[in-house]
């Protein structure tokens, strides 16, 4: 498929304005924040180029084969769009904030409906249309296996509160879903399971295949609506990206679901005394602020303030701003196509773990903790990757049992 | 000179030198190697690309691949951060564009001989992070200071904010490795020895290899200065109610004589009014302050709590009121970025549009401050009224002389420029403005740039002027070094040293 030149220049129109915002600063405050940047070294992988690029197509300079294959460089984690001073300095009262991560997907998704493909997503978003459900790697993924994470533990299906389970939690880090519901089992919290839950369809918009995410989506409203569902809980920051970005710009105004991120459901029940942690865990830990929530949400205090309440716990923490360059290297498709630059994140994020001499790394997003884990056992061995909701589980008392990898 | 068209041979060569990842030719990639954060005339944009880019990772790349350029007569454009204000970084007459982001290493770490040995393509943020542990830094801060890399300062002669007290980069610099541009490796700082910082043996090479520009070899290696760590960063605003008892009291601050002080900062009228345009470009004043001085004093407690204590009274003795400890502490911590956003440009009629900006960085004797301040806001004023696609953000005064914070100040015109409507014609409207403004700082002895480099249209031609007799030498030299022209040629008139023959 050639490049549509009526689509190329309505993209054009859509995001020029924007991009001028950007090309008129030119200072490249975000390059060294950037996680990607920052292993590359490579100008094109610059937040600063996402957007001069697209000046650039308006000048007639490039085109979109030009500049495709540059914005697989990117883990959608959103430290450009705050360290921009047009976000910092101006946001408020001009009502702005740099949409480089918008700007990125937007051109993935031009790309892919241009028939300029990447190998590895185009696998990867066949293979989840095909099961319903992300192809984890390592392990098998049946869409009829996606719930036994929960054997034993007695969830209803359906009811007004549904816990979604992402596809790494469910297939394989089974002990995050199963201490979650554990946990707020024990703090008196109604939940139940979809009946048939698939895959968010988030990473399929990432990586440019928007048709298949909304229909992902319309599976699962349709799912949530059929038992009556009103209030969904993530365990995974990318489901709460999903669910409360792309689905509202799918539906519109007909999609009205509240959408609660664990952790901050988590610290309220400890707050209110529902969930009491009694139990000592004797460890030296830091916090892996989640990108997605840190820098793209803006939730980091509700993981702070469940681990500052776990008993016997020694809390060693990094700062969420400096956390801002951070990244476990997993996210936005990065690691499905470049799998060696984001080991290579994956290490300097283990490294700074390392340089604060702990014995864990507490993570409240399952998809970070398999590639830290790897990271770990390779160059930190002394460094355990623990999920959040394992931690509280555990301080609950509750043997949730399950796997952690 | 005439540009050599790259063929297939050499892109081998380099790849042969670099390996394939390292060399790259792909559109995007030279595209976005041209430009800088100044005003750029974007609707030329496909002028400006070179046409292959190379990553090298350490001193033996950078030396072969300008031994080839050499060979071949390839023009070689040496790019660090790419967030210079003025074109060093430009490739002008295309060939290769030689990146050093991939050179970011740090080599040695000597606490007890107070140095840092580090590979230019490193940001100073960051070797400030890793350098925290130790208790020192490297006290070099640009307002670029979160993007800007070491290799980048070295070549434009790079102005820090903190100077007064520490030094700018090449006071900073102890020493360096260059590649010259036939390719041979050398040493250069105050005499031998990487970490001597006085000598008298032989020629004082180091300066000159500090703000060419690229246009007399790469630094590869450069051997930092490390200071222990403030104590103390003491930031103290004061408003006034003009620009004149503003002005008399910044020549009384500055002239002091406290060893601790790293900074005076004057903001004129125009500054203070831009700066009100909206509530988070500055921490909001009442109305009777009409200029504004920004100070700051770092040091150990010992030093700086007396020194506060008789800085605060010729502040207040001049006129000054003290702002207080948010303002000060608050915009002196924002200092980086907090400035210059293109979402306050603001046409005649007062309609937002994004605006580049233009931030003219002169060296001006205290005594001409308020005429090139007249005269500059005049000329914008003009331009402003004829073209509507410009806009005037108001002047700044930073002290510019390195420990010694009196006597000459940058002196900096900010001017936003509507760069959507950028044409020919708005081009041609810039560049005289530009001229104007330059002669101007001429006129009044100034020079044209403190930190920026004389590299652009607009100040380049004027380099021969204010240089007089020595821009005979710097013709002799740069020929002598550089005898095919290949380091970035096109800048700072040089071509004319291989015209007269």
């Amino acid at each position: 498929m050639a490049e549509d030149r009526d689509d190329i220049q309505k993209f054009i129109e859509k995001w020029r304005d924007s991009a001028y915002g950007c090309f008129s600063s030119g200072h490249k405050f975000c390059r060294e924040v950037c996680p990607v940047m920052q292993v590359t070294r490579n100008e094109n992988h610059s937040p600063t180029a996402f957007h001069a690029n697209i000046v650039a197509m308006e000048k007639g300079g490039l085109t979109l084969t030009d500049i495709a294959q540059d914005y697989v460089h990117c883990t959608l984690c959103g430290a450009c769009e705050l360290r921009c001073p047009n976000t910092l300095f101006t946001g408020d009262f001009y009502r702005h904030r740099t949409q480089t991560v918008k700007l990125v997907k937007a051109v993935r998704a031009l790309a892919a409906a241009s028939g300029i493909e990447q190998p590895n997503w185009k696998r990867w978003v066949e293979a989840t249309v095909d099961r319903k459900n992300e192809p984890v790697l390592e392990v098998p993924v049946e869409q009829e296996h996606v719930a036994d994470w929960a054997k034993g533990l007695d969830i209803p299906i359906g009811g007004e509160t549904i816990l979604f389970c992402d596809c790494e939690a469910a297939f394989y880090r089974t002990s995050v879903p199963r201490a979650t519901a554990m946990m707020l089992k024990k703090a008196g919290v109604d939940f139940g399971l979809m009946r048939e839950q698939w895959c968010c369809g988030g990473p399929a918009a990432e990586m440019g295949y928007v048709d298949h995410a909304r229909s992902f989506a319309e599976h699962n409203i349709a799912d949530w609506s059929a038992v009556g569902a009103k209030k969904i809980i993530t365990l995974d920051p990318h489901d709460y990206i999903t669910f409360t970005e792309d689905y509202p710009e799918f539906f519109g105004e007909d999609y009205d679901f509240e959408i609660v991120h664990i952790t901050e459901l988590v610290a309220e029940l400890i707050r209110e005394g529902r969930l009491e942690l009694s139990r000592e865990i004797r460890r030296v830990v830091t916090y892996h602020d989640p990108c997605r929530l840190n820098k793209r949400k803006g939730i980091y205090e509700s993981p702070r303030e469940i681990l500052r309440s776990i008993p016997g716990l020694t809390f060693r923490d990094t700062d969420h701003v400096t956390q801002w360059s951070y990244c476990s290297g997993a996210g936005g498709g990065f690691s499905v196509e470049r799998p060696d630059l984001a080991r290579e994140i994956s290490r300097r994020r283990m490294q700074r773990a390392s340089e604060l001499e702990v014995d864990t790394l507490v993570s409240a997003c399952v998809w970070s903790e398999r590639p830290l884990s790897a990271s770990g056992r390779e160059h930190n061995p002394g460094i355990e990757i623990r999920d959040l909701m394992e931690l509280v589980a555990e301080a609950a008392g509750l043997d949730y049992g399950g796997v952690t990898r | 000179m005439s540009t050599v068209a790259l063929t297939d041979p050499v892109i081998d060569e380099l790849r042969g030198i670099l390996g394939p990842e390292n060399v790259l030719i792909g559109k995007a990639a030279r595209y976005n190697r041209t430009r800088v954060p100044a005003p750029f005339p974007v609707h030329r944009w496909s002028e400006y690309v070179p046409e292959v880019v190379v990553l090298p990772e350490n001193t033996q790349h950078v030396s072969e691949i300008v031994k080839l350029a050499n060979t071949y007569r390839i023009p070689v454009v040496p790019r660090g951060g790419g967030t210079g204000l003025s074109d060093g970084a430009v490739p002008l007459r295309k060939g290769i564009l030689l990146d050093i982001k991939r050179m970011n290493k740090i080599i040695e770490i000597d606490l007890e001989n107070r140095t840092v040995t580090v590979q230019p393509g490193i940001n100073m943020l960051k070797l400030n992070q890793d350098l925290r542990k130790y208790n020192v830094f490297y006290p070099d801060d640009p307002a670029s200071y979160p993007c800007s890399i070491v290799g980048g300062r070295i070549g434009t002669s790079g102005f820090s904010l903190i100077a007064g007290r520490y030094g700018h980069t090449r006071d900073l610099v102890v020493s360096m490795q260059v590649v010259l541009p036939t390719g041979e490796i050398i040493e250069v700082g105050d005499g031998g020895g990487r970490k001597i910082r006085k000598s008298s043996t032989g020629f004082n090479l180091k300066n000159l290899f500090i703000g060419h520009q690229g246009s007399l070899g790469i630094c590869t290696e450069a051997t930092l200065e490390l200071v222990p760590r403030p104590e103390v960063e003491m930031a103290a605003f004061f408003g006034y109610p003009d620009f004149e008892t503003a002005y008399k009291s910044t020549g009384a601050l500055a002239k002091s004589g406290l060893a601790s002080l790293a900074s005076v900062v004057l903001f004129d009228e125009k500054k203070v009014e831009y700066l009100r345009r909206d509530d988070e470009a500055y921490i909001p004043q009442p109305p009777e302050i009409r200029s504004v001085i920004a100070t700051a004093m770092y040091g150990t407690v010992d030093e700086v709590r007396p020194a506060a204590k008789r800085f605060l009274k010729i502040a207040r003795d001049t006129g000054g009121k003290y702002l207080g400890d948010e303002v000060s502490q608050g915009d002196w911590a924002s200092r980086h970025d907090r400035y210059a956003t293109p979402l306050h440009g603001r046409l005649l009629n007062k309609q937002v549009v994004p605006m580049s900006w233009h931030c003219e960085d002169a060296s001006i004797n205290y005594t001409f401050i308020p005429q090139v301040m007249k005269e500059w806001h005049e000329i914008a004023g003009k331009y402003i009224e004829k073209f509507g696609i410009f806009d005037d953000w108001g002047c700044f005064f930073y002290s510019n002389s390195a420990y010694k914070p009196w006597g000459d100040y940058l002196a900096e015109i900010d001017i936003g420029i509507w760069e959507q409507k950028m044409d020919e014609e708005n081009w041609a409207a810039w560049v005289e403005c530009k001229r104007e403004i330059t002669r101007v700082s001429l006129k009044y002895q100034g020079s044209i740039t403190s930190c920026h480099g004389s590299s652009r249209e607009g100040d380049a031609e004027f380099v021969p002027v204010e240089m007089g007799g020595g821009f005979e030498v710097m013709k002799r030299i740069k020929k002598a070094l550089d005898p095919n022209n290949i380091m970035n040629p096109g800048k700072n008139m040089l071509d004319q040293a291989y015209e007269e023959e």
